[in-house]
Formats: C-alpha cells, structure tokens, sequence
C-alpha cells in the first residue's frame, strides 16, 4: 500500500515539475523597464490603428510564447546617458568647446517602441554612439542659436532649441530626449571669465567700501567712546580734586585757627606798638626840630654869613694889595728906568771926560808904560792865571746862586734881570772902563771917535750880559759862568772917572 | 488622449517646439505640443486642452477655459 502511495505521489510530483517548466518554457512577463516584442505565429498586435506592426509589443504584463513558433524580444525602456563634447561657435562668433550629457529613453507608447524595436533591437548596446553622433550634429547649431549667456544662464531657450531641432528626428527614432545637459564650457577666448569680472570687481570694491566704512564707523564709535571715557573720568578727577581741595581748606583753616588768632591778636599787639613807636618818634622829631635843627639852620646862616663877609672882606683886600703892588711895580720901574738913564748919561759924560785925561795923559805916559806894561804884563799874567781859578771856583757858586735865582724869579725876569742891570750898571761901566786903566800906553788910530768905540764895545760886552742873561733864562741851560762881570778887579789900577 | 488637459512646460508659439506634460497611462509624459489657433502664444505654466494628437508623439493643444 504505502508503496503505491509513494509511487502515485512521485507520479503526481513529477506531473507538477512537468507542468512547471513546461509553464516556464512558454509564459514570458515584461519587466517595468522593458518591452517585449513578440513575432511569429499569431502574433499581431492590437493597435487603435489599421494596419499592423507585424509583431506585438507587450509591456508590464505576462504572455504566453509558443517555443518554435514564436520568439520573444526584449527592449529595455530604461533611460540612457550620452556624452556629448563638442566644439562649436556661439552666436557672437566665439569658438567654445562643449561637454554636455544628453538623457533619453524609449518612448512609452506602442508607437515609440514599435519605431525603436524596429530601428535598435539588434544593437541595443550601440544607441549611445549614433544618439552621440546625431546630438553632436544637432548641438552645434543650437549654440549657434545661443550667446554664451543664454548658453550659461537661459535653460528655457536651451531645452527650447534642443525640442526645435531635434523633436522630428527623436520621433523617427522612437527616442524621447529627457533631459540635455550642457556640463561644461571650455572658452579659449576668456570671455566667460571677462564676463565675471566687472561683477566681480563691483563686488570686491563694494566689499572693500562697505569694511572701510564699517571700519571707519567703528573707529569713530570707539575713539567717541574713548573720549566720552576720558571726558568723564577727567570730571570726575576735577570733582574729586575740587573737594579734596575743599577738604584741604578746611583741614588746614581748623589747623591754622589756633596760630592765626594767636597771629591777629600779635598783630594787634604790633599795630598798636607800631602806633605808639610812631607817637614816639614824630614827639623825637619835633623835639629836635625845636632843639637842634632850628638852632643849628640858625647857626649855619650865621656862619655862612660871616664867612661870605669875611671872604668878600679878603678878596677886596687882596685887590687892594694887588692893585697897590702894581701901581708900586710901575713906579719903581719907571723910577729905575729913569735912574739908569741918568747913570748913563752920567757915565757916558764922564767917560768921556776921562778919556780926553787919558788921551793927554797917555801920549805922555806910553813909553813909561810900555815898559811897565810889559813888566805888569808878566805879573798880571801869573796873576791873572790865578784869578782866573779863583774866579771860576766863585763863579761856579755864583751860577748855582743864579740858577735859584733865576728860577725863584722866573715870573718876573725883566722886571728882576734889568733891576739886576740897573743896580750893577755903575760896576759895569766901571768894569768896562778898567780895561783902560791897565793900559799904560794906547795908541787910538782914529782920535775920540776910536775911543767912543772902544767904550761902546766895552759898554755893549755888559749889554750882550743882559742878552745872554734872558737867553740862559729862557733855555733854563745857565753854564755856571757869570754873564757880566762882577767885583771891581784887585789889581790893576782903578780908573777914576773924572768928570 | 485627445480631451485630456496638461501643463506647458516649454513656451509655445510660432516658430517653436512647445512641451506639455500631459497624465497618460498611469505616468506623466511629455510631449511636443504646437498650437491649434495659429501664431497664438502659450506661455509657461498655462493650461491648456490636448485638441488632437499625432502619434507617437505631437499634440495640437488649445488654452483650457479654466
């Protein structure tokens, strides 16, 4: 029994096997992303449309499929990628090369796919390179149609022109474009980045300007701040100090209150001495005004006084005796001037006399006293060489006296020097005529005139004294000799004036 | 699919290609749409009504009385 049981069992599981792969072997399903394209015996498809395909499509279900008689295709509807490069011109004639992707699929409906099946079945695989081709073709004159902006920014007209140029030929095909893509600009020229530009400088500047100002009014805020800060701190320190100071004051009049009433009471104490010193001293001052000053101007006038009388008193005296000495000087003068003409005038007479005497005595006595003369010549020689030393010492002191004397008497020389002559006039003459009384025997060549010369010379030697006088007086260069003749000689005989 | 309405997706007008996506088996495809009146102008985003329809792919569309 259980062997038949296992035997129908195994019979049955068998027969289910059979039936499964024998299901397996004829029932296709289509996937969602796929079309399958059934051809061969019955296979028509059921389109809104007269004609037929010529085979069936059949998507998203499952169908049966003769083996032998028919054949079951599959078309996948799933969605390919194409990528596009392609160098091309834009409408303004710039060379841009692009990359792009185009992304299509097989159309959906029975018409798509039919045209697909029809065009692609066999070569699946290879609908990238003719979409590639057919695109790049189709590409070029649509950015021929396109600036580079619209190119960049105007998706619309790209999509837009893609649909224009391409819709008819997709539709041949079966095909449908999804989406066209451009990926990438290569712009040999730089004009894409020259487009940027102006934008992006616009922007910097303005980004520039905008952190100036930020900064600037940053600034501003934080310098305004500062100086708001220092403003306040520095009111604060000036009223912080001011009552410090008011502190201070009063600190300082608290501690100075004892000293300074101390103070003013000295000070009262030095007002009030002050006034009594004052007292004191205009009572010393008056005192003195009363006792010595008055007395004392009294005093002084009174001197001063008698002093200018006194002096008034002197000086007309001392006129008085000046004028008296002067009239006196004239008088004396003129009484010496006359004295010495007289004694002249009484000399040259007697002169005179004598030498007529003389001339009559003379001519008697020459022989005698040639002899004798020449006798005396001898003695007088020897003496006369003594006297001469004698007279030299003496004259030598006598210049010494002169010279005193000169200068005692320098104020009034002519007066003194013809006083002098005046008195010694007599000696001269006297002198001057003792040359003849040594001579025994003379010969005058020419009567009296001769021996009026001879006087005269022997006259005029004491007048050259008073020459040589005022000479040395004036030079102050007296050579210690005795310009005239002093002293009556000793030896020798004295001439007798005879009248 | 004639009497469906759809959405212009791509402007159409004389000289253009339009697109309108219109809900057809289940999905939503798109199709080249041109316009029945002519040189009339559809702008993007209109309305419009599927007059007639050329396979596979083409639609004459006029704007919807919305």
């Amino acid at each position: 029994m259980p062997t038949e049981y296992l035997v129908i069992g195994g019979a049955v599981l068998v027969a289910l096997l059979v039936i499964i792969m024998l299901f397996k072997a004829v029932w296709r399903v289509a996937e969602p992303n796929e079309a399958l394209i059934i051809s061969g015996l019955g296979a028509r498809g059921k389109t809104e449309l007269t004609d037929s395909l010529g085979f069936k499509i059949v998507t998203g279900k499952g169908t049966s499929v003769l083996p032998g008689f028919q054949t079951a295709r599959r078309l996948r509807l799933d969605s390919r990628a194409a990528n596009l490069q392609v160098s091309c011109v834009t409408q303004q004639g710039i060379p841009v090369v692009v990359k792009g992707v185009v992304i299509y699929k097989v159309g959906d409906d029975l018409h798509s796919i039919a045209n697909a099946a029809r065009r692609f079945l066999d070569q699946q695989d290879s609908m990238n390179g003719a979409i590639h081709e057919l695109f790049t073709g189709h590409l070029r004159s649509i950015i021929g149609n396109l600036t580079v902006e619209d190119l960049i920014l105007n998706r619309e007209r790209l999509t837009g022109e893609t649909r224009a140029s391409a819709a008819d030929e997709m539709i041949k095909l079966g095909l449908i474009v999804d989406s066209l893509q451009i990926q990438e600009i290569d712009d040999e020229t730089g004009y894409i980045t020259n487009l940027g530009k102006p934008h992006a400088a616009r922007i910097a500047a303005s980004a520039r300007i905008a952190e100036a100002q930020r900064d600037q009014e940053a600034t501003e805020a934080e310098q305004i701040a500062a100086a708001n800060k220092a403003s306040a701190w520095r009111d604060s320190q000036i009223k912080q100090a001011a009552y410090q100071a008011e502190i201070d004051e009063a600190q300082a009049r608290s501690r100075q209150a004892g000293p300074l009433s101390e103070a003013s009471a000295r000070q009262e104490v030095v007002v009030q001495e002050t006034r009594a010193a004052e007292l004191e001293a205009a009572l010393a001052e008056q005192r003195l005004q009363a006792q010595v000053r008055k007395p004392a101007d009294a005093r002084a006038y009174e001197t001063v006084t008698l002093s200018q009388a006194e002096r008034d008193a002197r000086i007309a005296q001392a006129e008085a005796e000046a004028r008296e000495t002067e009239l006196r000087a004239t008088a004396q003068a003129s009484q010496v001037k006359q004295a010495a003409a007289a004694e002249a005038e009484s000399v040259r007479l007697r002169g005179l006399a004598a030498a007529e005497a003389t001339k009559a005595t003379g001519l008697g006595d020459a022989e005698a006293a040639k002899a004798r003369g020449l006798a005396a010549a001898e003695a007088a020689q020897a003496q006369g060489l003594a006297e001469a030393e004698a007279a030299r010492a003496k004259g030598l002191a006598e210049a010494e006296a002169i010279r005193a004397r000169a200068q005692a008497l320098a104020e009034n020389q002519e007066a003194v020097i013809a006083q002098q002559l005046a008195e010694n006039w007599p000696k001269i003459v006297e002198s001057g005529a003792k040359a003849f009384g040594n001579v025994d025997h003379m010969v005058v060549l020419n009567g009296a005139q001769g021996i009026e010369e001879m006087l005269a010379k022997a006259l005029t030697l004491g007048g050259t004294g008073l020459g040589l006088a005022r000479s040395l007086l004036n030079g102050a260069t007296p050579n210690g000799t005795a310009a005239n003749g002093t002293g009556p000689e000793t030896n020798g005989k004295a001439v007798d004036p005879a009248p | 699919m004639v009497g469906k309405q759809g959405r212009v997706t791509g402007k159409i007008g004389p000289g253009l290609v339009g697109e309108v996506m219109v809900a057809v088996r289940g999905g939503v495809e798109a199709f080249y749409a041109h316009a029945t009146v002519p040189d009339e102008e559809i702008p993007t985003g209109s309305i419009v009504i599927v007059v007639d329809y050329f396979p596979p792919r083409t639609v004459y569309v006029a704007r919807a009385l919305v």
